[in-house]
């Protein structure tokens, strides 16, 4: 469900920026991490819906899910999404539909441990990004 | 382009948003912060307080988590008003994050926090003046409502809090010292000396004090906070309508 509040939040904001300039949009590149396990197909079709009446309304989504590569702070160890593949499997089993980083995907360090040290000390580029926008 | 500090900033640009904050640890800000909600119907609780979590538990909430719906967070309800908690994310369980994890929480937060109306927005900072602080000073153009005691220790960091706001053009608009005094039989006793310092630094910035009072009592409303009628609630009442 958090796709649509995240379409919504998209949406809003480059139909801000795009009325600013006075421009349509069409095309926007958003970049999410892995970790926050968005469903693109969910994701698109919320901005389909939302972008009706707007300056989008021409325009497509494409989502790039991006596997962070992470460093450990403590023990400078670096690795990459597949190390951490099974503590985030664990915790989506824990949480289930109520998962954090579905909603705040930089709460990670919180819930991963360097695969090497344990330390919670981990540094990654987590954030939901627009990496491009198309306008006409 | 980050779209959540976009909407975050969007969101909150037409609410008053009253910042709790101190700078020290230990001094009632979360009390205050959330008494300050309590005391204006229709007002929200956004607890930046993110390793801390304190609302929950002042209102009995902790444990309970946010439903998230196509329109955002949907808020956490006691006494009218509506708490927003990193404590509604990751239920009872600590929290530890370095900068940019709390930056991405604090944007995350406020971004999809379904406000509705509410107004003013109320929000409890975290000791020390770290991400969360520049995090909202990003997001929202905040009134700060400054927390201190009369003990010395108190009033040094609150002091620096005070010089940064300064720098960044921000005014406190009160500075509540809080655990002021006890009431005893009608006399007031003053155990930790009448924070003289605190009350140079509020008139130096032009912002009124308000005296709170300790009050044992107040331990017996943590979980239901929002029935508490105490002479703390009075004090920070009247420190809301001033502002």
């Amino acid at each position: 469900m958090h796709e649509w509040s995240l379409a919504l939040s998209l949406v809003q904001t480059l139909d801000r920026w795009a009325l600013e300039r006075g421009v349509q949009i069409r095309r926007v590149v958003l970049s999410v991490p892995s970790p926050a396990q968005l469903d693109v197909s969910i994701l698109t079709e919320a901005f389909d819906a939302l972008k009706r009446e707007s300056r989008l309304e021409g325009a497509r989504l494409d989502v790039k899910v991006r596997s962070p590569r992470y460093r450990c702070r403590a023990c400078g160890y670096e690795f990459g999404q597949e190390e951490v593949d099974a503590q985030i499997g664990r915790l989506m089993g824990q949480y289930g539909e109520e998962y954090p980083l579905h909603l705040i995907p930089e709460l990670l360090p919180t819930f991963v441990k360097c695969p090497r040290c344990g330390s919670h000390d981990i540094e990654a580029e987590l954030s939901i990004k627009v990496d491009e926008v198309e306008t006409a | 382009m980050r779209p959540l500090l976009e909407i975050a900033r969007e969101r909150l640009r037409r609410r008053r948003v009253v910042a709790v904050m101190s700078g020290k640890g230990g001094v009632g800000k979360s009390v205050v912060a959330a008494l300050a909600a309590l005391a204006r119907p229709g007002s929200a609780l956004v607890d930046l307080d993110l390793e801390g979590m304190s609302a929950p538990r002042l209102f009995g909430l902790s444990g309970r988590l946010h439903e998230v719906g196509k329109e955002g967070i949907e808020p956490l309800e006691a006494g009218g008003v509506k708490v927003f908690s990193l404590g509604g994310i990751v239920g009872d369980r600590y929290v530890v994050l370095p900068g940019y994890g709390q930056a991405g929480a604090v944007e995350a937060l406020l971004a999809f926090a379904k406000l509705g109306d509410s107004d003013p927005v109320v929000v409890d900072m975290p000791p020390g003046m770290g991400e969360e602080l520049l995090a909202l000073g990003r997001v929202a153009d905040f009134l700060p409502v400054l927390v201190a005691t009369p003990s010395r220790a108190s009033y040094g960091v609150v002091k620096h809090l005070a010089e940064y706001l300064a720098e960044m053009g921000k005014r406190p608009a009160a500075v509540v010292l809080n655990m002021a005094y006890v009431d005893c039989g009608g006399s007031r006793i003053y155990p930790f000396g009448r924070g003289e310092d605190a009350r140079r630094l509020a008139e130096s910035v032009g912002a009124p004090v308000h005296e709170a009072p300790i009050d044992p009592s107040l331990e017996d409303y943590v979980g239901r906070i929002h029935e508490y009628r105490g002479p703390v609630a009075d004090v920070v009442r009247r420190m809301v309508e001033g502002l």
